[in-house]
């Protein structure tokens, strides 16, 4: 029991217990006498009446700890031989002296807070700027993204106009095809007429349209070839890439062949099931194939790996002697094996669409930026400086006007033009729509309350540890990188914890176990800079980014109060030192 | 699971032959030149009819008899030597305690009586005052008999006829004896060798035992009518990747021990010390009438008993109580060590904390979250290279530090120490081992090398004594660099696991020492290994620190070397209902010091799954918390907060208990009754409890109900007994002999606290088990019918073994008449040694007593405390008030009186 009988309360609290006799437990459940107090015993369930003793599992003791900071245990800590308050008033059983070692610790993290508010201070400067450079950057995005969708619309209504003039320049030569080759059939059966062994070639016509329909589907052939008269140009690609019926068919037969291969498969297993079972009832001991996981065969080194393989997760192969290597790459190697067996169709097509997305977004963006340069430059020269697209009006206009659209037949050169314009401008549309929408993918995101995360866009910060490479894309992705094998770590997902953490999840899946995924926890710091990357649970990685974007001022005057505090609580013998 | 790859009796040859044998088939024997020899009955085992000689194996079996106080019969049967039978048969040294011999009673005399419808005599020779044990000569039959019960049979062997002895030929021309498993070859240099028998528990409905295997208490049959096709419980020490929850599959160890329990007789036991692999039939009732076989009375549970090698070394236990046949199984294989103190705490596992700063981080979060915790565990991956003694210098360059910050706090760390030997030249232990040659040897005599964890690896022959002693010496300070006094022991893998070996583990016919074959010694091989190294801790404290060391393989005789854990099971309900039975079945073998890994060591398990395994593991009598690298993180505060608050409370609850359960592990020590018990330990007339094993004791005091479903909303308990139970959680008063529903709750599992029974519990928590050594006690008195209760505490330092000196406490606390007193039960001629504590009882709880007392008078100080009514648990936020006495402060190493008034 404790001398002073207030002994373990926090100053703001003596009220509490002072101002009377009875004392009743904080949380309501009962009342206590002044005798009662720190006697040893627990009274309350929550510990109120034994703040200087370790009676109350549920209480609370108050080291002062001058020249230090003040802390809170929890009563468990009171007289259990260990020292935990630096001032040492946590053992007074006389089972452990512990000596007070408030002023040297509080120098430390004084010294340590210092530093920390020196690189606040900085920080917050570097903060304040990027948010300003966010802010014009952000302005300057929302304006050019305006501007590209009015540009947008005018000029999908230009390449809407080229697009009906070229439709009705094609009407028109279509109708001369017609023409043409009514001429020429008139002439051919004129000529036919005159062959005498009519007969005998519509028979051979015949017979070759039989053959035809037992490759394929002569009438749908023939639909489709109507169609393909009937329709434009533009109309008739689009119905050669949608509908390439010859590859059609293939892609079908290799899929039935890969069936067939597969019930081969499976009547093959069900046969060696069936040898099994004979083999066990003729007592031979050696047991069959396991459909699973062949054993047989292996060679002791081998079989002892795969069982091992069981528990670790890593396939044979490699001497385990080099543990950790070898590890790691048949981590890789399982990974990929394991999408080829499971998932190859998705896998394969997913990674494709995906790098041909992003491939094709940027080198749209490339595009779209160099050729605006060019416009500009070409904007510059003229003398009026109208905008590019004023240019492109203008140009379009006089092209109307110069093609006469009723001339039969049509003239070769100005239909050319047509074209050729068309083809140009709903390029040009297809990568301004692009940029807008890349635009406006990009300002969807969270950039922070105070858009203080927007120059993360677009970039990746990068750590080496070992022999792998980190690397933390925000917005994007985060990966690990070994030599040419990339794993993902995760796509972005979102910030978390009041923006200090940022979040990447469903990564490359996880050998036995989840999709990876990474949390990247962010601290104030001078540069963005990834200092450790660490796997506290498998496959959940944790990084950490110093970055100026933590670097709030709230965070510093907090800081700057808590240094103050320090201060202010050291004891007077320590004034001058 | 990969159950192609581990033989079905039907691939096992001597199985096959041993099962499809009949009464009709065997080759009967009659016992000749019966006579008595250095106070043992001996005798010749003869074929019976004389067309038989003239076949193979018919040389005469040299049988003995002993007997032994306290209800013990031993029965060997072997080859005769002085026929020079081409190798002698492994009889299993080091199991059989020394004191056991010092308990032999030498037999004198024999008595020839013909029993009842027989026509040649048998002999009888003096058991107890209440036993006889019989050698029936022809047929052929061992038995005990109860001579208070009309001289029925107790246990009894070859009662139908079907034991077989195939002993040992010299390989002729053109014999080839091999066996082919797999891609695995035995080459079986000396044929077939096998034993078979059968054994009968009469006067009984159910028979346990015979760990480990992941199924019921009570063992079904695995033959019989009604039976479908079943295999019989294997008892071969397997690594068995994935085990499934509901298998009479053999798993890491063996005892061949197996108990039997019935309202009308009570209990009795048979152990077969015999380390080869073993199959046992539990035959269904009416699979004699299909043998053509009726000639004993019912209520009996007919066994097979079939081993691959070895000699007949049996023993019949007579009870009649369970704890009775505890009592006398543990006077043979040894009783249970007295564990550590720490070690009866919470351990924290998992494969594998990574390096230096992960283990600081997690003990410093333990801290953080008010959670105690006494043990931190480093798996494999602390090595360097998985070669034990060693650490991976880059993830735990200062392993010393490390320890001491722990010790610090006064935790402790366990390291694994695996028997496989990686074959690196330059790693000094097998450079050594290999110039000595320790290594067990392959069949054509070379180093046997298989592979595991490290790779290539060898097996220390732990057979060896010596052997065993150079192991132990490895443990030393200066041998294991690196390790501190705060730091135990962990041995997996000592089935051995052999990856590539047949059914993952060694080949029958690697070689031992003194050319025993692995066959032989394959279920002890990890026992030795355990042996060797609990053995090593010893010394390395001087002889003063008990060790700890938790094995995975077990065989009979373990409960003296260290904890056992059930292996690596899964993250599913079915896997915390099994752990159950499991626990229950290794402490009924006399392994005492048990658990299951809590929250499955596969998968990942669902928050609900983790808290329940947490609130039912934390009544394991060994506590730990483990999981597969592949599995997600899961220390207690990984779940919120509510989580967190459970999880916490359940360990609470163990470290609340922890007098209790040191109490109880010194009884387990003393009398070999395990810790946590089936419900007919305690209460062995109630039929209604036979089978029961979702609930337990621990102790005779509490009854554990777990919840093995998720989202419970209630459950049915049955609680045992004439007199009332209390809610171990709110002090609520239910009815014993009955079946109560109830709600439950998630706030914890159903525990009971029997009325009658007083228990000891310490209400403070600290960080650890080390800091609440001065801590103060809480009496809890559940009072019966007549206002009575009784109960222990035992207490000693917790480390050393001065308790065998005498250096301890044990208290017996009795409440009668309005009175509580405590009385010394230490005998006052244990020795000088005293254990001086000033340790107080702060609170003594009164459940069921009549209220409207206001104070009551401590003696001899004759001071006045105050009654009141105050928090059944401090800890825990409204918990129901019950009746109290405040602060009575006696010291627990006192006589004293404490009246109500």
């Amino acid at each position: 029991v404790p001398n002073d009988p207030f002994f373990g309360i926090a100053p703001q609290d003596e009220k509490y217990y002072k101002s009377s006799d009875v004392i009743r437990c904080k949380d309501g459940s009962g009342k206590f006498t002044r005798a009662q107090l720190n006697d040893d015993f627990c009274d309350c369930p929550d510990g109120t009446d034994e703040p200087g003793t370790s009676a109350c599992p549920g209480g609370k003791f108050y080291c002062h700890n001058a020249g230090h900071v003040p802390t809170s245990l929890f009563s468990s800590r009171v007289n259990d031989g260990i020292c935990d308050c630096c001032d040492g008033t946590d053992e007074y059983d006389g089972k452990v002296t512990c000596s007070n070692t408030c002023w040297e610790a509080g120098k430390v993290a004084r010294d340590k807070l210092k530093k920390k508010i020196a690189t606040y201070q900085d920080g917050v400067k570097l903060r304040k700027d990027e948010i300003e450079k966010a802010k014009s950057a952000l302005d300057k995005d929302k304006a050019e993204l305006l501007k590209l969708k009015k540009e947008e619309s005018t000029l999908k209504e230009i390449v809407q106009q080229l697009k009906e003039h070229k439709e009705e320049i094609e009407k028109e030569e279509e109708k001369e095809r017609l023409r043409k080759e009514k001429e020429e059939k008139e002439k051919k059966e004129a000529e036919e007429k005159a062959n005498e062994e009519k007969s005998a070639a519509t028979g051979e016509e015949a017979r070759h349209t039989n053959e035809a329909g037992k490759h394929s589907d002569a009438k749908d052939y023939a639909a489709g070839e109507t169609k393909y008269e009937q329709s434009d140009v533009g109309d008739s690609y689009d119905g050669a890439t949608d509908s390439p019926s010859s590859e059609g068919s293939l892609l079908n037969e290799v899929e039935e062949s890969v069936k067939g291969a597969e019930g081969e498969h499976a009547a093959k297993s069900e046969t060696d099931l069936r040898v099994e079972e004979k083999k066990s009832s003729e007592e031979i001991i050696n047991t069959g194939n396991d459909a699973s996981e062949n054993t047989e065969g292996l060679s002791k080194e081998e079989l002892g790996q795969l069982v091992a393989s069981r528990w670790t997760g890593q396939k044979g192969g490699k001497q385990s002697g080099e543990a950790e290597d070898a590890k790691k790459t048949e981590e890789q190697e399982d990974l990929t094996s394991e999408s080829n067996n499971e998932e190859y169709e998705g896998y394969a097509s997913e990674t494709d669409d995906d790098s041909n997305r992003y491939d094709g977004e940027d080198e749209t963006e490339d595009d779209f930026r160099e050729e605006e340069m060019i416009l500009m430059s070409s904007d510059v020269v003229a003398t009026d400086n109208p905008s590019w697209l004023t240019k492109i009006q203008r140009t379009v206009r006089k092209l109307f006007k110069a093609v006469n659209f009723f001339e039969t037949p049509l003239n070769q050169t100005d239909a050319a033009r047509v074209r050729k314009e068309y083809d140009e401008l709903s390029s040009k549309l297809s990568k301004l729509q692009s940029r807008v929408s890349s635009l406006t993918q990009k300002l969807k995101h969270d950039f922070g309350p105070e858009s203080e995360f927007y120059s993360f866009y677009d970039r990746c910060f990068e750590s080496k540890q070992n022999k792998y490479t980190y690397k933390v894309c925000p917005y994007d992705q985060a990966s690990q990188e070994e030599g040419y094998s990339t794993t993902r770590l995760g796509r972005w997902d979102k910030f978390e914890d009041s923006y200090k953490v940022m979040a990447f999840s469903n990564g490359d899946r996880c050998w036995n176990g989840p999709d990876r995924s990474m949390k990247v926890r962010m601290r104030c710091g001078l540069k963005n800079e990834i200092t450790d990357v660490d796997e506290p649970s498998r496959c959940e990685y944790v990084a950490l980014l110093s970055t100026p974007a933590l670097c709030k001022e709230e965070k510093l005057k907090e800081l700057q109060h808590k240094l103050d505090s320090l201060n202010s609580q050291q004891p007077e013998k320590h004034d001058e030192l | 699971w990969k159950k192609e790859e581990f033989r079905t009796c039907h691939q096992t040859p001597f199985c096959k032959r041993a099962r499809s044998r009949t009464s009709s088939t065997s080759t009967p024997l009659v016992a000749t030149d019966v006579t008595i020899s250095d106070g043992n009955l001996i005798a010749k085992l003869v074929a019976k009819s004389k067309q038989e000689e003239t076949q193979q194996n018919t040389n005469p079996l040299l049988l003995s008899l002993s007997v032994y106080q306290n209800g013990v019969v031993r029965v060997t049967i072997d080859e005769d030597h002085s026929l020079n039978p081409p190798k002698s048969r492994f009889h299993v040294p080091d199991v059989v305690v020394s004191e056991f011999q010092s308990t032999k009673l030498w037999l004198q005399r024999v008595t020839q009586e013909t029993l009842d419808g027989d026509d040649s005599p048998s002999s009888v020779v003096y058991v107890s005052d209440g036993f006889d044990a019989v050698l029936r000569h022809d047929p052929f039959e061992v038995f005990v008999r109860d001579k208070s019960n009309g001289n029925t049979r107790v246990v009894s062997m070859n009662s139908h006829g079907l034991f077989d002895f195939e002993q040992l030929k010299v390989k002729g021309e053109g014999d080839d004896w091999g066996e082919s498993f797999r891609s695995h070859h035995d080459k079986r240099p000396y044929g077939p060798q096998s034993i078979s028998f059968d054994v009968t528990f009469h006067g009984a409905d159910f028979v346990y035992g015979i760990p480990e295997h992941a199924t019921s208490l009570a063992l079904k049959p695995t033959k019989g009518p009604g039976v479908e096709e079943s295999e019989p419980y294997r008892l071969f020490n397997l690594d068995v990747f994935e085990y499934i929850h509901d298998s009479p599959f053999g798993l890491y160890g063996s005892v061949p021990f197996m108990l039997s329990h019935g309202k009308q007789r009570g209990s009795s036991g048979f152990f077969w010390l015999n380390a080869a692999e073993m199959q046992i039939d539990v035959l269904g009732s009416g699979w004699d009438a299909e043998n053509g076989i009726s000639k004993l009375p019912k209520n009996r549970v007919d066994t097979l008993w079939m081993s691959e090698a070895g000699v007949v070394d049996a023993f019949f236990f007579v009870g009649p109580t369970p704890k009775d046949v505890l009592k006398q199984y543990t006077s043979v294989t040894g009783m249970p060590a007295m564990p550590q103190l720490f070690s009866t705490a919470y351990h924290q596992c998992r494969w594998n904390y990574r390096d230096e700063e992960d283990v600081e981080h997690v003990d410093s979060k333990f801290d953080e979250f008010d959670i105690p915790y006494d043990v931190l565990w480093l798996d494999i991956e602390h090595t360097d290279g998985k070669k034990y003694f060693t650490w991976d210098n880059v993830l735990f360059p200062n392993p010393e530090e490390m320890q001491r910050k722990i010790a610090a706090k006064g935790r402790h760390m366990v390291t694994i120490v695996d028997p496989h030997i990686k074959r690196d030249n330059s790693f000094p232990l097998h450079k050594e081992a290999t110039e000595k040659g320790y290594y067990v040897k392959d069949s054509s005599g070379n180093d046997y090398d298989g592979w595991c964890w490290p790779g290539s690896s060898s097996y220390l022959d732990m057979l060896s004594p010596e052997i065993r002693s150079w192991w132990g010496d490895k443990f030393s300070y200066q041998n294991y660099v690196g390790s501190t006094p705060s730091l135990y022991i962990w041995n997996d893998m000592n089935e051995p696991s052999v990856f590539n070996g047949p059914e993952v583990t060694m080949p029958r016919d690697a070689l031992h020492i003194g050319g025993v074959e692995h066959r032989e010694v394959h279920n002890a091989y990890g026992y030795y290994f355990h042996m060797a190294t609990s053995e090593g801790l010893v010394k390395r404290g001087d002889g003063k620190d008990r060790p700890f060391v938790l094995s995975r393989a077990l065989f009979a005789g373990t409960q003296r070397y260290g904890a056992i854990w059930t292996g690596d099971n899964t993250a599913e309900w079915d896997h915390l209902r099994v752990s159950v039975p499991m626990v229950l079945t290794l402490g009924l073998a006399g392994v005492s010091f048990s658990g299951a890994d809590v929250g499955g060591f596969f998968g990942n398990p669902e928050p609900e799954l983790l808290v329940r395994w947490y609130q039912l593991g934390a009544f394991y009598p060994f506590f730990r918390a483990h999981a597969h690298h592949d599995t997600k993180r899961r220390e207690p505060w990984l779940f919120g907060e509510r989580n967190t608050e459970l999880i916490r409370d359940a360990i609470h609850v163990r470290y609340a208990l922890l007098p209790y359960y040191y109490t109880l592990f010194r009884e387990a020590n003393t009398t070999g009754v395990p810790v946590m018990r089936p419900l007919w330990m305690e209460f062995p007339s109630e039929e209604a409890t036979f089978s029961n094993d979702e609930a337990f004791m621990i102790g005779n005091s509490l009854l554990v109900q777990g919840i093995y479903t998720e989202r419970a909303k209630q459950t049915s308990v049955y609680l045992p007994g004439k007199e009332s139970w209390y809610d171990f959680r709110t002090g609520n008063v239910y009815k014993g002999e009955a079946t109560h529903k109830l709600a439950v709750t998630e706030e914890s599992i159903p525990v009971f606290m029997r009325a009658g029974t007083i228990i000891t519990r310490k209400d403070r928590f600290r960080r650890s088990s080390t800091q609440m050594t001065n801590d103060p006690y809480t009496l809890v008195i559940a009072l019966n019918s007549s206002q009575a209760a009784e109960g222990e505490l035992y207490l000693d330092d917790g480390s050393s073994f001065n308790f065998l000196q005498g250096a301890y406490i044990h208290r017996r606390f009795i409440f009668k008449d309005g009175k509580l007193t405590s009385l010394d039960l230490a005998p006052a001629s244990n020795g000088n040694a005293r254990y001086p504590v000033n340790t107080v009882i702060e609170r003594i709880i009164l459940l069921g007593h009549a209220s409207g007392s206001k104070n009551a008078l401590v003696e001899p100080s004759n001071q006045k405390v105050d009654v009141e009514l105050a928090p059944f648990w401090v800890q825990r936020k409204n918990s129901p008030a019950v009746m109290t006495i405040r602060k009575p402060n006696v010291r627990v190493t006192d006589d004293w009186t404490i009246k109500i008034l």
